[in-house]
C-alpha cells in the first residue's frame, strides 16, 4: 500500500536532508548569539582567575558530595561552598558566558520550536533531551 | 520577547523542514498518522494504552500498582501490537525519530554544540 503511494510523492532522500541540516548548522552559526557565546566561551577558557574559581568551587562540591547529595552540610561548609559558587558566578567573563549561553539558548528553542510545531514531534525530546538536559 | 531571526536563519530552517517532511521517514509517519485519525478503533485503543500506562506508572512510583491493573495494560499492549494501524503508526515515528536524531548530529557535530540540549525548554 504505501510504496503505491510513495510512486505520487517526491522524496526527500536522506543525504539532502541533512545537507539542510548542515546549511541549518551554518546559518545559525553566523547568527550573533552563536557568534557572541562562542567568543565568550574562548574568553572563559582563557581567563585563569575565572577557571581557578570555577576549579576552587568544583573540587570542593566533589569533596562535600556525599554530604550534599544527603542534605547534611553543616552551617559552615555550607558557607564556604556557597561562597565559593559566589566567586564562580560573579567572574565577569563567567557572567557574560552565561549570558551568551542563555541567549543562544533562546534562539535554539525558538528554532526547536519552529522544527517541532511542522514535524509534529518535539525535536529535543526525540533527540533523547529530557527536562534536565 | 523571542529573537529576531534573519532572513538566512528562516530560509534555512523552512528548507530544513520541508526536506525533513519529505523524507521517507516523515512521509510516512504522516500517512501512518493519518490513517490512525481515521480510524477510530486504533485511536481508542492507542489513547486507552497510552493512559494506563501512565497510570501504571504513576502508582508504580507510588507503590499502589495491583496485578489486576498489570494484566490490563500487558492485554491492551497485546491488541495494540495486533492491530496493523497502531503498528504502522509505531514503526514509522520510530524511524521519523531515529531520523531526527541523524539530523540533530549532523547540526551539533558542526556547531560543535548540542542543538537539542540548547533547543530544550528546561523545567527543572
Amino acid at each position: 500500500m504505501n510504496d503505491l503511494v510513495y510512486d505520487n510523492i517526491e522524496i526527500a532522500p536522506v543525504e539532502v536532508v541533512k545537507c539542510a541540516a548542515r546549511d541549518f548548522a551554518s546559518a545559525l552559526a553566523e547568527s550573533p548569539q552563536f557568534k557572541t557565546f562562542e567568543q565568550a566561551a574562548d574568553r572563559f577558557r582563557q581567563d585563569e582567575t575565572a577557571q581557578h574559581a570555577m576549579q576552587a568551587y568544583q573540587e570542593k562540591q566533589q569533596s562535600l558530595r556525599a554530604l550534599l547529595m544527603l542534605n547534611a552540610l553543616n552551617e559552615e561548609q555550607r558557607v564556604e561552598l556557597e561562597g565559593l559558587h559566589r566567586a564562580f558566578i560573579n567572574q565577569p567573563v563567567v557572567r557574560k558566558y552565561f549570558q551568551a549561553q542563555t541567549d543562544l539558548a533562546r534562539l535554539c528553542q525558538q528554532l526547536g520550536d519552529m522544527l517541532s510545531e511542522c514535524v509534529g514531534l518535539n525535536y529535543a525530546a526525540a533527540c533523547g533531551v529530557s527536562c534536565c538536559g | 520577547m523571542q529573537p529576531i531571526l534573519s532572513i538566512g536563519l528562516q530560509e534555512s530552517t523552512q528548507s530544513l523542514i520541508e526536506n525533513l517532511l519529505a523524507s521517507e521517514a516523515f512521509t510516512r509517519y504522516g500517512q501512518a498518522g493519518v490513517c490512525l485519525n481515521q480510524d477510530s478503533e486504533a485511536r481508542t485503543l492507542l489513547e486507552r494504552l497510552n493512559h494506563s500506562q501512565a497510570n501504571l506508572r504513576q502508582k508504580q512510583a507510588s507503590g499502589g500498582m495491583n496485578q489486576a491493573e498489570v494484566d490490563s495494560l500487558r492485554l491492551l499492549q497485546q491488541r495494540a501490537q495486533r492491530n496493523p494501524i497502531i503498528m504502522e503508526y509505531v514503526q514509522s515515528q520510530t524511524e521519523a525519530i531515529s531520523l531526527l536524531r541523524e539530523i540533530d548530529g549532523e547540526i551539533s557535530g558542526l556547531l560543535g554544540i548540542n542543538f537539542a540540549s540548547f533547543a530544550n525548554h528546561s523545567t527543572c
